[in-house]
């Protein structure tokens, strides 16, 4: 009965939104609005070279030309761009050597967060834990990132994304937007011109990254958006693991976060990209607040025989607005994603995926998981295409929705464009509820109501949690179930 | 937005494009540059239709007028849409109500006996408390003809519509059907076939919205693909709010026979009810050659063993049909486009 009595443990441990704090740091801030000078501050507080803000500035321009799409299945007043800082950063004087300068204030939010940052720390805990490398992004700059020179020694360079852009300017340089081009999309554009932080990854040919990798964002200035840009580039034969973790205070206003994430892959490379998201969702009774999560995230395998993996958990943000896509370029390249979307209260969600399938006998799997509470909306949007060449291309789509409650809406918008008569593609959906009999069996031998939801979600979405590498599959579990407190009854 | 409204105005940008969402695999705007001239009133015969041998009852358009027929509403009743002059447009409407409690077989003919013509029909059926309509949708245009039928269908409580489309594309075709389905044990069943060859076009659409609690709807597609033909299924199942114990259940499957070929395929599912049981699959893939293999091994040509598995694969479909005569048709339609013996 040990998965019984762990749920139960998880359910006695609910909090409503525990990441939901916030912290009177000492804050530097970008003047509120959107202009062309912005642009130039930003680059200028990150002391960019001129090729950077060339970069930016041709961004932004393209993105005053764009026009805001519309057609997600997410209702949300206008946003307005010019009503937010794009620039918030703790105030330090100097660029803190090592961990002992990073302000004691900012180290006590990840600690309270529960996020490693002291190497030595990791290093004393049990023996034979795992070991991560930690890039700690709070608002618009990473703060910290661990074990450094650790990875350096076996050639990976793990660094923040403006570290990256002075230390490694010919990788920036030859990569950067060439996965997501800068007008690619509204948020994509508006990202390229005011990103922050992110990190950058590098994983040389044939090194299997020692450690798993992870980023930790944390939103925490009012008013203000995040605009975090991750490039990771996997060469022949390498392989690293990713997590990405998010978390927000509980503000009455929107906040929005529009981030850009690159993988580039190239042969025999395989990335494994992990998301635990959890923004703040908004308050479950009245929907006010709460973070708009209008990524962009796609990986192209322009190698033959390389492998992406996109793992996401879902469980917060007002508003979820975004498609991890593979480009199977690559001769033999493998493409898979699995998520979990969890909506209570009033939060929207319109995530799935797109894989496009270009190079012979690439493989592509989708297993997508809707749990819809409360009165939200939960939308698997999903494009599986094969390009004439892509002879000999395979995909298996699997999504499936579980409605609770009477107010609550679960959508399935898949797109399949087969253009070649050697390929197989598959797809299968289902809706239903919450089956009446397990949970009268469950409540008939002890459980409570709740208790009983848990662990029947939990089994609902196993296929995609054993996915998740050990120490974020625990996490995602309580999330699932936290997340849906208070939905049944 | 729509053919329709284009042909009445004249207005070209009236027509749907590829960024509209629901026409994004059947655009028009790209495709018909300027609109032709209105079809001529014809006199003269008029060729039989495909199901002459199982009713003479019925409704004839020729060139958009309608030329002939009675308004019959039970029995087995021919609907015939012929096409006659080449190169110019027409549009028709037409209504059809089944009283409540009566049965009706539609046996619905698009007929294209004229070359690169456009053609609009709009369709509205109300089939009444407790009554039957079983439509057969026969669809043989022109390799250059633009076409587009359009049938909303209201159905009342306890009513049963049973629907299959038979179809060999055009240069761009679209078939669309919306259901306002109100649940109360009304049953609804809609299948389709198209089988694409040289550079055809087909465009198969359905909307079904359940709008009340104890609703069923079954659908079943399947369709071939060659040469460069495209293929489009659009499928879209909507649960209202309140419209608890729906069943939902479609089915969309394609063969590609050629690398030149496209199939395209959206079915969506839009609940908002929770106590539903609702699934979709969808596959696409090519002949499995083993199996072609074990009919060659036997003895079987390599085109006539495609051609049977072809003909088994949409079977499926047209064993669905319940009136007889109107089965055999279809099956002896389906033989003849594929190439297969019967």
């Amino acid at each position: 009965m040990a998965a019984v009595k762990e749920t139960v443990e998880t359910v006695a441990a609910l909090e409503k939104y525990e990441h939901g704090f916030t912290t009177e740091i000492e804050q530097e801030f970008a003047p509120k609005g959107l202009s062309e000078d912005i642009v130039r501050f930003i680059s200028a507080k990150k002391g960019e070279p001129q090729w950077m803000l060339d970069w930016r500035l041709d961004a932004y321009r393209r993105w005053l030309e764009l026009e805001e799409p519309t057609w997600a299945k997410v209702n949300f007043p206008k946003i307005d761009y010019q009503d937010s800082y794009y620039y918030a950063a703790p105030s330090t004087k100097e660029g803190p050597k090592s961990l002992d300068e990073v302000d004691p204030e900012l180290l006590a939010v990840y600690a309270k967060l529960g996020i490693p940052l002291k190497e030595q720390e990791v290093l004393a805990g049990v023996e034979g834990a795992p070991r991560y490398a930690v890039d700690a992004v709070f608002d618009s700059v990473s703060v910290v990132t661990t074990f450094k020179k650790e990875l350096a020694a076996v050639g990976v360079i793990f660094c923040s994304m403006s570290e990256a852009v002075r230390e490694h300017p010919e990788l920036v340089r030859q990569y950067l937007g060439s996965v997501v081009p800068t007008s690619d999309n509204y948020f994509a554009c508006l990202n390229s011109a005011v990103f922050s932080d992110g990190s950058f990854v590098y994983i040389p040919p044939g090194v299997r990254c020692p450690m798993e990798l992870s980023t930790y964002f944390r939103i925490n200035a009012k008013d203000s958006g995040q605009f975090e840009r991750t490039l990771i580039i996997a060469d022949k034969g390498a392989y690293c693991s990713y997590l990405e973790g998010c978390t927000a205070p509980m503000r009455d206003e929107n906040q929005l976060h529009a981030a850009v994430v690159e993988l580039v892959l190239l042969d025999d490379a395989e990335i494994k990209y992990s998301t635990v998201q959890n923004w703040y969702p908004g308050d479950p009774e009245t929907g006010k607040g709460g973070i708009y999560n209008f990524v962009t995230k796609r990986a192209d395998c322009r190698g033959d025989r390389s492998k992406v993996s996109w793992t996401q958990v879902e469980t917060g943000s007002a508003i979820t607005w975004k498609y991890p896509s593979c480009v199977l370029r690559g001769e033999g390249s493998s493409g898979e994603f699995y998520s979990i979307a969890v909506t209570n209260g009033h939060q929207q969600a319109d995530t799935g995926t797109k894989m496009i399938h270009l190079g012979a006998n690439t493989r592509s799997r989708i297993v997508a998981k809707g749990i819809s509470a409360g009165k939200s909306t939960s939308t698997y949007r999903g494009l599986v295409s094969a390009h004439p060449k892509a002879k000999g291309a395979r995909n298996f789509t699997q999504c499936d929705s579980l409605l609770i409650g009477k107010t609550c809406a679960a959508h399935t918008v898949p797109y399949i464009e087969a253009r070649n008569g050697h390929s197989v593609f598959e797809h299968e959906a289902t809706t239903t509820r919450l089956s009446d009999d397990q949970l009268f069996y469950c409540q008939q031998r002890g459980l409570s109501q709740e208790e009983a939801v848990a662990l029947l979600v939990n089994g609902f979405v196993k296929d995609v949690l054993q996915q998740l590498p050990m120490e974020f599959a625990v996490e995602a579990q309580k999330l699932v179930a936290i997340s849906l407190e208070g939905s049944v009854g | 937005m729509s053919l329709a409204s284009a042909l009445k105005t004249g207005d070209l940008t009236a027509l749907p494009s590829r960024r509209d969402e629901d026409w994004r695999w059947t655009d028009l705007r790209g495709l018909l540059r300027i609109l032709p001239p209105p079809a001529p009133a014809h006199d003269g015969d008029i060729p039989a239709g495909p199901f002459v041998e199982l009713t003479d009852a019925g409704t004839v358009f020729v060139n958009g007028r309608r030329v002939a027929g009675a308004d019959v509403s039970k029995g087995v009743v021919a609907l015939r849409f012929v096409a006659l002059a080449d190169k110019t447009s027409q549009a028709a409407s037409h209504a059809l109500v089944v009283k409540p409690g009566e049965t009706l077989v539609l046996l619905e003919s698009h007929e294209g006996r004229a070359g690169g013509y456009v053609s609009n029909v709009t369709l509205d059926i109300a089939v009444g408390e407790g009554a039957s309509l079983e439509r057969i949708i026969l669809v043989e245009d022109d390799a250059e003809a633009i076409n587009v039928v359009t049938a909303e269908i209201d159905l009342a409580p306890g009513a049963t519509y049973a629907q299959t489309v038979l179809t060999s594309g055009a240069r761009r075709q679209r078939i669309e059907t919306r259901v306002n389905h109100p649940g109360a044990h009304a049953q609804v069943r809609l299948d389709g076939v198209y089988i694409l060859g040289g550079q055809r076009h087909a465009d198969q659409t359905t909307v079904v919205t359940h709008a009340g609690v104890d609703g069923v709807t079954s659908q079943l597609t399947k369709g071939v693909a060659a040469d460069q033909a495209r293929g489009v299924f659009q499928g879209r199942i909507v649960v209202a709010q309140g419209a608890d114990q729906t069943d939902a259940r479609m089915g969309h499957h394609a063969l590609i026979l050629s690398d030149k070929a496209e199939v395209d395929a959206k079915p969506e599912l839009l609940i908002f009810a929770d106590d539903v049981s609702c699934a979709h699959g969808n596959t696409i893939g090519a002949l499995d050659d083993e199996a072609i293999f074990y009919a060659r091994q036997r003895g079987i040509p390599e085109a006539e063993a495609k051609a049977m598995l072809t003909v088994a694969f949409v079977g499926e479909v047209v064993e669905r049909i319940e009136h007889e005569g109107a089965r055999a048709i279809a099956a002896a339609w389906v033989a003849r486009k594929l190439g297969s013996p019967t």
